[in-house]
């Protein structure tokens, strides 16, 4: 039984705290020689500070010993805590004495503290004592110690907090119904049902906050186990709506096929607003008997309980729900469709994939558009040959669902089929939807897309002629480079500022594309237009940036080399992005001199102590205190000046 | 397995990208409710919110709660008088009044019956007593990480929440996110064969003892509440230093330490990957610099600081025999093969917790069991802690999930847990 199963987990810690010394001790001898001295440091006048961390250790290495020594720090309000984290971890009955024996003589919250540690060490000789506490008059005392009856358990302490609940102050109330309930699933874990239930059900009854009165409800029904059904019931029918959360809760957790039987019946009974709900608290059983059950309220009404049982397919779903799902998605509501391909789209398996495949050479309309999307979004590559069919279908909602198909399980071979369809087309957005599928296609299949990437290269539509470019940006490599790079030459301007766009962006495949970084310098340095020699500008640096073949040294240089040519602050910008990285004397020398420009002189700064913090050959510590200091003297920004002083101090 | 390494560059990354823009928007999850509503909210339908311990963090994770429509904040609670005031002006914004209430002490606004659910982000000293307080006090709780500081805190957080039948969703939102979710999924249905290592970024992994630093004048309680501020944590005096509470006492007092700050996250997500939900691995060593551990399944955890792809912060990778995948905080991935990829949907960067914020939500009308329950959070966090143990003994355990138990080592077993201050109790 599952609140069984689950009591004893927590518990199990608290039991083997306080028996470990049954557990063979790791190098006792040590230990010991540890612990003589930790004693030592408690009975001296060390500070309070230094016989705090000394009770922490002593929760490692003290034994029997070191009782006595703790004991008495029980009634220190600075040192109570930190003798208890010691006496509640070690072993034996000594702890328990010494915590029993503080009962009568601690009071207000070091009293409470006390009771805090027998609960967790759940001293049963501390009954007695505990239960004239539930008497105390300061509620915190009382409460404390029901809650530590609880913990400990057993029919005396049940018998005593029962009698408690009805007589005491409203404030310890909730305290004494949180120790009966512990005490009921004490019961439950040693299969003593029948208190269980008559501990719960006390609680049930009692005057106590209603959370209590929820957790008895909760345990009132799982301890019943079948027989709980009808309390269940009664929870899920309320008209409180925490009773139905906890109705809701425990439909989850009442296992038994007899059960989930039950609460199918009770969902036609239940109120339209509360079926989703019960229907997801059944999914939520992990009973197969609950298919049946989901299955029905997938093709039934009201649409907030469809949708729910569609979603809930997913987890529970198997090809059998295919029909029902491609009939939700197929009709005429956004919602349901989109709940239905959501499902389609995740359920698993295979025979999922071959049913699917199996309708689509005979479907029509809104069906084929249907499985043709989920043959791309479930990667049914067999159903290639079909979608590339309907490519050139009348319908364009059919042409659209294929081109995305296509688009995610195409190969090279359909970048052929995608660019004649793109050339044969005026509409803007199926234009757009098969630039989509080029790239993708391009991405993934690489250089072998290129023959047939070339003719739109070579359109006279600047449109086509762009998507070619990106197409083959994507692709990379020394051929693309070579479109990319003649475009830039020849094209119309629309395509040559694309393709400066395009290289200034060159994706990252330095130094395989090294070509790209000559072919960037060249545009930064003698480019006509001023928008293209700054697009390249902006890239080469971060070809310099990037490259990881480049010493730091020679990326200075190449900085340097282009320094007449790095006039606006954006760029010098990137340019003290690139030095900041090269940790050198070259870059920490390009740095000073940027540091005297008022634009980016805190951007050099902060690369100056980023270098200047590391041991760069070439660079003395003299050196980098020199750069650190000025940085502190002249930076404005607090952040550069303290990370300057930090690494200097560090220097020192 | 494949040898093929992809995703190591812009260029591939770019090429991902326009396939995922190439498939349609396919959810990465199955969703929580489907309950199909949308549109405006009902006043009567809001879940009332209280937010406990808003700092930075705090106020991120709320930012994320506030724009959901179905909620409602009327309340704040934090011990320093800066951060309710920031806090309380946060609310009022968004509520277009001043009426947000504002407590130092937690139990004065757990005690108010008209808030339904709490976010506790106090810092890690805190969550799992404030947690379990909020749930006693019948509140659905949404917990910052570390949620735990230690593994009897885990255990006790998910015994607690099993038996107050509160919602519990723990701050670890990365489950929520496409990009780890995806990896996840390619693990968990045997898209990368059968799993053999997973791979975890801890944030650290040193450990260290908690402790007292020198006496320093203590501000006033409307400025910072100290006695409220240390809370279950052992006395000291106030010292301005010990006031960041993102990490005060974080990894627990005794063997606080960085496996807690990003190993519940990574760890977490590794535990998800292997089906492990339920359980936690059952060896754990300090190897060179790592954290070697083993699950009973035979799947390796390694919790490791670098080598990692430039993927961003909180990485995971998980290998199997014919395949492997790795991602990040920047959401993009590098895998094994091309094809792992193609279905991996949209793309979200950074880490928002919307979508995690939104699970709760949809949990607290359900009552179902959120993405980040405090079960998975609880065996996630002993994880966590029995290799911060193997880290402060600098040795090899042994752990035995179902015992919750190390096994034949006391030393390891009395780190387990730690006695709480007066008065407060799990």
């Amino acid at each position: 039984m599952i609140i069984k199963k689950r009591y004893s987990l927590w518990f199990v810690i608290l039991i083997t705290v306080a028996m470990s010394a049954r557990t063979v001790a790791q190098d006792r001898p040590a230990a010991d020689v540890k612990q003589r001295d930790l004693i030592a440091v408690l009975q001296s006048d060390a500070p309070k500070s230094k016989k705090a961390i000394t009770c922490k250790q002593l929760a490692i290495y003290g034994t029997e010993q070191s009782v006595p020594v703790l004991a008495p720090l029980l009634a220190d309000k600075e040192l109570a805590s930190w003798a208890r984290i010691a006496l509640e971890a070690i072993p034996g009955t000594a702890a328990d004495t010494a915590l029993r024996n503080a009962l009568d003589k601690l009071q207000g919250r070091l009293l409470v503290g006390a009771i805090n540690s027998i609960a967790v060490r759940r001293d049963v000789h501390a009954v007695d004592t505990l239960m004239r506490k539930l008497d105390d008059a300061n509620a915190p005392v009382a409460s404390a110690a029901a809650v530590a009856l609880g913990h400990i358990g057993g029919e005396k302490a049940a018998k005593a907090l029962t009698k408690s609940l009805a007589i005491v102050p409203a404030g310890v109330r909730s305290a004494v119904a949180e120790g009966c309930i512990l005490c009921a699933e004490r019961f439950l874990a040693h299969d003593r049902t029948a208190e269980a239930v008559k501990l719960y059900d006390t609680v049930r009854k009692a005057d106590v906050p209603d959370q209590r009165h929820l957790e008895a409800i909760r345990g009132a029904i799982l301890a019943r186990q079948a027989a709980g059904v009808p309390l269940l019931i009664e929870q899920l029918r309320s008209e409180d709506k925490k009773r139905l959360g906890i109705g809701l809760r425990t439909a989850r957790e009442l296992p038994g096929r007899n059960v989930t039987e039950a609460l199918a019946v009770e969902l036609d009974r239940l109120s339209p607003d509360r079926r989703p709900l019960l229907l997801l608290a059944l999914a939520d059983r992990s009973d197969s008997a609950v298919l049946p059950t989901v299955h029905k309220a997938a093709q039934s009404s009201p649409k907030d309980l469809r949708i729910t049982a569609i979603n809930i397919l997913i987890r529970l779903g198997d090809v059998s729900c295919v029909p029902i799902l491609l009939e939700a998605a197929t009709e005429d509501d956004a919602n349901l469709e989109q709940a239905a391909m959501e499902t389609l789209v995740r359920l698993p398996g295979k025979d999922v994939d071959a049913d699917l495949l199996a309708r689509l050479p005979q479907a029509r309309g809104k069906l084929q558009q249907v499985l043709i999307e989920l043959a791309g979004q479930r990667q049914i590559s067999r159903a290639l040959p079909v979608v590339v069919s309907s490519l050139h279908d009348t319908d364009a909602r059919i042409r659209s669902a294929a081109v995305r198909t296509i688009g995610i399980i195409g190969q090279d071979q359909q970048t052929a089929d995608l660019v004649k369809l793109l050339q044969k087309t005026n509409s803007s957005r199926e234009r757009a939807g098969i630039k989509k599928a080029l790239l993708a296609i391009s991405g993934r299949c690489g250089v072998r897309c290129i023959p047939h990437l070339i003719p739109l290269t070579q359109s006279r539509d600047s449109e086509l002629h762009m998507i070619g470019l990106r197409a083959l940006a994507i692709v990379g490599g020394s051929d693309a480079l070579v479109a990319v790079k003649s475009a830039i030459e020849s094209a119309e301007p629309p395509a040559q500022d694309e393709a400066v766009r395009i290289l200034s962006n060159w994706p990252s495949n330095w130094p395989e594309d090294s070509e790209a970084g000559q072919a960037l310098l060249m545009l930064a340095t003698s480019a006509k237009k001023m928008p293209h020699q700054v697009l390249a500008l902006r890239g080469y640096l971060q070809y310099i940036r990037g490259n990881k073949k480049l010493s730091n040294e020679r990326k200075v240089a190449k900085v340097k080399d282009l320094q007449s040519h790095i006039k606006r602050p954006e760029e010098k910008r990137q340019a003290i992005a690139v030095l900041g990285e090269a940790a050198s004397a070259s870059a920490l020398e390009l740095l000073t001199t940027l540091a005297e420009e008022p634009a980016v002189a805190e951007e050099a700064y902060s690369a100056m102590v980023r270098i200047a913090g590391q041991d760069i050959r070439g660079v003395s510590k003299d050196q980098r205190r020199q750069v650190l200091q000025t940085v502190a003297e002249k930076s404005r920004n607090d952040g550069t000046k303290q990370r300057a002083r930090k690494t200097l101090s560090g220097l020192r | 397995m494949c040898k093929e390494r992809v995703g190591l560059n812009r260029r591939r990354f770019l090429k991902t990208a326009v396939q995922a823009s190439v498939c349609l928007a396919v959810p990465e999850f199955i969703p929580g409710t489907a309950l199909g509503k949308s549109g405006s909210v009902a006043p009567s339908e809001r879940i009332v919110l209280g937010a406990i311990g808003i700092g930075n963090r705090g106020r991120y994770v709320l930012g994320c709660f506030l724009r959901e429509p179905d909620l409602r904040c009327v309340t704040v609670c934090d011990v320093r008088g800066d951060n309710r005031r920031r806090a309380k002006d946060m609310v009022d914004a968004q509520n277009g009044n001043k009426d947000c209430t504002t407590y130092i002490d937690m139990r004065e606004l757990l005690a108010r019956d008209d808030i339904d659910a709490v976010l506790i982000a106090t810092g890690p000293n805190w969550h799992a007593t404030a947690a379990t307080m909020a749930a006693k006090a019948g509140k659905d709780v949404y917990c910052e990480k570390p949620c735990t500081k230690n593994i009897a805190q885990s255990l006790a957080l998910a015994d607690i929440f099993r038996r107050t039948a509160r919602v519990f969703q723990a701050g670890t939102q990365r489950r929520s996110l496409p990009n780890f979710a995806y990896a996840i999924e390619l693990a968990r249905t045997g898209k990368l064969g059968p799993l053999q290592t997973l791979h975890a970024h801890p944030g650290g992994l040193g450990t260290k003892m908690s402790g007292w630093l020198p006496a320093e004048p203590e501000p006033p309680r409307e400025q910072v509440d100290w006695d409220m501020y240390l809370g279950p944590a052992a006395w000291r005096p106030y010292t301005r230093k010990l006031m960041n509470a993102f990490h005060f006492e974080k990894g627990g007092g005794l063997v606080g330490g960085g496996c807690l700050e990003w190993g519940s996250h990574c760890v977490d997500l590794c535990q998800l990957a292997n089906d492990a939900d339920d359980t936690a691995p059952v060896e754990y060593e300090p190897v060179n610099g790592q954290l070697h551990a083993r699950y009973a399944n035979g799947v390796k955890l390694v919790m490791r600081n670098d080598g990692w792809l430039p993927l961003g912060s909180c990485p995971v990778r998980f290998e199997g025999k014919t395949g492997w995948v790795e991602t990040g905080d920047n959401a993009e991935f590098a895998a094994s093969s091309q094809s792992l990829l193609l279905r991996r949907g949209t793309k979200i960067p950074g880490y928002p917790a919307d979508f995690h914020v939104r699970d709760f939500l949809d949990c607290v009308k359900t009552r179902a069991l959120t993405r980040a329950n405090a079960d998975a959070a609880c065996w996630a966090h002993i994880a966590c802690h029995a290799a911060n143990i193997a880290l402060y003994l600098n040795r090899k355990v042994k752990y035995d999930p179902k015992k919750n138990e190390f096994i034949g080592d006391e030393q390891a077993n009395r780190l387990r847990s730690e006695a709480l201050r007066e008065p407060w109790r799990i």
